[in-house]
Order: structure tokens, then sequence, then C-alpha cells
């Protein structure tokens, strides 16, 4: 969780409220003001503060009465803190009733506010991580994992992928190999369109779709990844759980008898296809749509013969975001030019270069890239 | 608000009032485009001339609004796209779910057609 400090302060005082705000800026906080709790719940509109430090004794609305009023909201859960000189032990404790998690005395010294602030600040996002490790827990213990734990094995092919989630919250990319015999192996790659928690829940509801169709198609003897993405596509655009959420999906099927791979994407975002013979990469797109998009996705399949040295790369969006000095933007090509250089080392070197590196630092969006490469 | 709403002719032109159009404000979003929906809207052209990115959640939310549309028999179309979102969209082929103009005065002046 990155550390940001996005404070409202409000206060009927305007002189109180432009001290406060300059000794909070000094310390790196961004500040909201508000000269009453009417003014707060509008600026609460517009932007969520990671605390909310606010006066006792105001005309019209009171801090108590503020703070009350946000919880039947959704700003509840923002820390509060009472700025106020009542010394009344009855009504702080009345401001403890009503969840506000502290109060400071508004005679404390600035500088022991502002460090009381930060060390509320780091209680609740310490808690906030302990949380999280806990929810952690217990999907590891359900055995629920959306990206695999160990490679399949497939002759005449290396395969490897690289996975990083949003802020180390597990997310919306999921991965998949479904081995069918020696010969096909499938390889899933998908982007439920959201982050954190609720993406998450929902990959594992495309994922068991997607693995049902391919165990239902591979019954029939079907083996079109087409034909695979058509029945999903059905299935989500007409289920109710899942049809208010999108979700893009490479599906990839290797033969490794005849050397071919068979493509469908949904939404998904171009493979990056590098023939070993002509030393040249290229991008390889499909045309479907957004799984549960449309009632017809559009789906096209795409053959390709493979010779040995011939590498592919699935990825999804996060690789092809970039913090650049002018804010964030999204290039398809500032990953063929971070991968082109690698094409004829191994995987392991990129996956340990600076361009991969990066981008967990950059902490944009889930970021996935599965690669594989005919070695034989 | 993320949005700021107008109406020019019969189409209501809502603009993304932020420049990172991502997670944070996505569900905002949603619920705002919902509610063009509800309340009426046939015809709403999203202006993203303020916007210089998006993520996939606040796609999500875009295409979640065209569904609905869909389902109210309304229509969403988009304009004032940079270089890089008019890329993304053609990338992943939502070029194909909506009609997409360069200018807000060419998606309105597509609904009197």
């Amino acid at each position: 969780m990155p550390v940001s400090k996005r404070i409202l302060l409000v206060d009927d005082n305007a002189l109180v409220l432009e001290m406060m705000g300059r000794a909070l800026a000094k310390e790196g906080f961004e500040c909201m003001k508000a000269g009453s709790a009417g003014q707060a719940m509008e600026l609460l509109k517009d932007e969520r503060p990671d605390i909310i430090l606010s006066d006792y004794h105001m005309p019209e609305v009171n801090g108590f009465e503020f703070r009350q009023n946000l919880i039947n909201t959704d700003f509840k859960d923002i820390p509060f803190m009472f700025l106020t000189s009542e010394v009344d032990s009855d009504a702080m404790l009345e401001g403890i009733n009503l969840e506000a998690v502290d109060y400071i005395l508004k005679d404390t010294p600035v500088q022991v506010i502002v460090s009381k602030i930060n060390n509320f600040l780091t209680t609740v996002r310490e808690q906030h991580e302990r949380t999280l490790k806990e929810l952690s827990k217990a999907a590891m213990a359900l055995n629920l994992h959306s990206v695999p734990q160990k490679l399949p094995a497939v002759t005449g092919f290396e395969l490897d992928f690289w996975h990083k989630s949003f802020q180390n919250y597990p997310g919306g990319d999921f991965i998949d190999f479904i081995t069918v015999d020696e010969r096909h192996t499938f390889i899933v790659l998908g982007d439920v369109m959201g982050k954190k928690w609720s993406a998450w829940y929902f990959s594992f509801g495309f994922l068991s779709y997607i693995r049902a169709a391919v165990r239902i198609c591979i019954s029939e003897g079907n083996f079109s990844t087409k034909s695979i993405l058509q029945k999903i596509n059905s299935v989500v655009y007409h289920d109710p759980v899942v049809n208010d959420v999108l979700s893009s999906l490479s599906l990839v099927l290797i033969d490794a008898e005849d050397s071919v791979i068979r493509y469908s994407g949904a939404g998904d975002l171009p493979l990056l296809y590098y023939s070993s013979k002509n030393d040249v990469a290229r991008e390889v797109r499909s045309s479907g749509m957004l799984l549960g998009l449309m009632p017809d996705g559009d789906f096209d399949e795409i053959v390709l013969d493979l010779s040995k040295g011939d590498q592919l790369f699935i990825l999804t969006d996060g690789i092809i975001d970039a913090d650049t000095d002018n804010g964030k933007r999204t290039d398809y090509n500032s990953f063929v030019e971070a991968v082109t250089p690698f094409l004829r080392k191994p995987f392991a070197d990129f996956k340990a270069s600076d361009f991969l590196k990066w981008k967990t630092k950059e902490h944009i969006d889930d970021c996935s890239l599965i690669y594989f490469k005919k070695t034989s | 608000m993320i949005l700021q709403t107008t109406t020019q002719q019969s189409a209501l032109v809502t603009t993304i009032q932020v420049k990172e159009a991502n997670l944070t404000v996505s569900e905002k979003f949603k619920t705002e485009l919902f509610g063009l929906l509800d309340t009426g809207g046939k015809y709403i052209v999203v202006n993203f001339e303020q916007v210089t990115y998006v993520d996939s959640s606040f796609l999500g939310a875009l295409v979640s609004a065209l569904k609905h549309a869909i389902t109210n028999k309304a229509e969403i179309v988009v304009a004032g796209l940079n270089k890089d979102i008019l890329g993304l969209f053609q990338l992943i082929r939502l070029d194909k779910a909506f009609k997409i103009f360069d200018t807000i005065e060419n998606a309105v002046a597509d609904k009197a057609k």
C-alpha cells in the first residue's frame, strides 16, 4: 500500500484551518479544507481523504453530528479525529462511542498533532496489511489460486510466465495451463476488468467456466479454440452473476505433435510472435470481443506453424502501461521495444530485466506475461 | 462528480473530468453513467478530451454501462480519445462495440442522422 497522506480539515475558524493546513502541508500532507460540515460533505464527493480531522464546536452541524452523518455513508471507514477544546469527559466518551477513532485537544502543539496523525495513520495501515495477510492466508488454505503453482511439461516446448499483482493484492488477472494429454496443452490468460478483491473473486468464476468449456469441448473431440470461446461467451453473456463483469481472454492450444498452435482471443492484447528463421517479431491479432459483451463475440481462430526457436508472448495490459513524466500512458510498443533485445536470450534474462523490475515498482495494474518457445 | 453533462441538440454530452481514469474513479463513473441512462438518456456521448490514461477497471465500467444501454435501448458513443487511448480501444476491439468520433460535434451530428 503506497503511503498517501491526504487529509480533510474541517474547522469553522479560518485562521485555525489555515494554520493547520500549512503545518500539515509542511509534513507532506495534501490538505483539503472545509469551513463547515456541509462543505466537507461536498469535498468528500470529489475526493476521498485518508483521514478526517474535524473541529468539535461548529455552528449548524457540530463535529459529532458530522461524524454521525458519515456513519451511514461510504465514508464511515475513513479514519476520523476530533480536534476539540472540549475537555468534558462525557463528550469524549460520546466521541468514542461514535467509533471516532481518536481525538486531539486544540491546545496541543502542532508538532505533536502531526506526529499523532502520523502514528494513527501508520496503525490503520498496519491493521489493513494484517487483514490482507489473513485473507490471503485463507485463500491459500482454500487452495484458491488464480495463477498456477507449477509449470506443465510440454514435449519440445519451453514454457514460463511472469506475474505481479496490483499493489500485492490478488487481482483480476488469471493464468492457467490445462494439460489434456501429452500432445495437447491449453494456455489461458485472462484479465477481469477491475482490481483487488472483487476482480479476484470473479477471476475464479471465469476460470471455472473456462476449464469447464475446455473439458466439454475436448470430450466432444472438439479442439477448436474458437468454439471453446463461443461456448464460454454464451454462458457468461447469459449468467446474471457474471454478466456485469467483463473479462478479456487469450486462449492458446499447443499441439506438440504437429508443432502448431491455435489461438483465439476475446478483447485481449495481441500476442507477440517471434520467428527465429526470419529474426523478426510481429503482433498476432485476434478479432474477438470481450467475454460477455455481445451475444456473438465475433471470434476467429489463428493457426501458426512453429519452427525451432520460435517464441510467443501472451500478455495483459499491466505490461503495456507506463508511468512517464507526462503521467500514465498505455503503449504496446513499449513492450515490444523492451523485449526485442532479449529475443535471442533465455527468458530468465528478460524476467530479471529492468523493464519487468520497473513494472513491479510502478504498481499500476496486475501484470502478466506468458512465454513459450519451440525448443526442438 | 466525475462527469459533467450538458445537452446538445437531443444528445447528452458527458465529459470525464479526470486525467487518469482508473480504479479510484471507475465505480463512481459507472454509477453516474448508469444514472444518465436510468433518467432517460438515449444517446450519450462520453467525452474523453481531458483523459490521458484509462485502466481496465475504468474500461470495464464503460463497457458495463454499454450493456446497460443496450438493455435500455439507448446508445453510448465515445469522442475525444487521445492517440494512446484510441490505440487501446482498437487493440482490444472496443472499436467494434463503440462508435468512436474525433470530436463532440461529429458525435452529436451523428445522432441527427
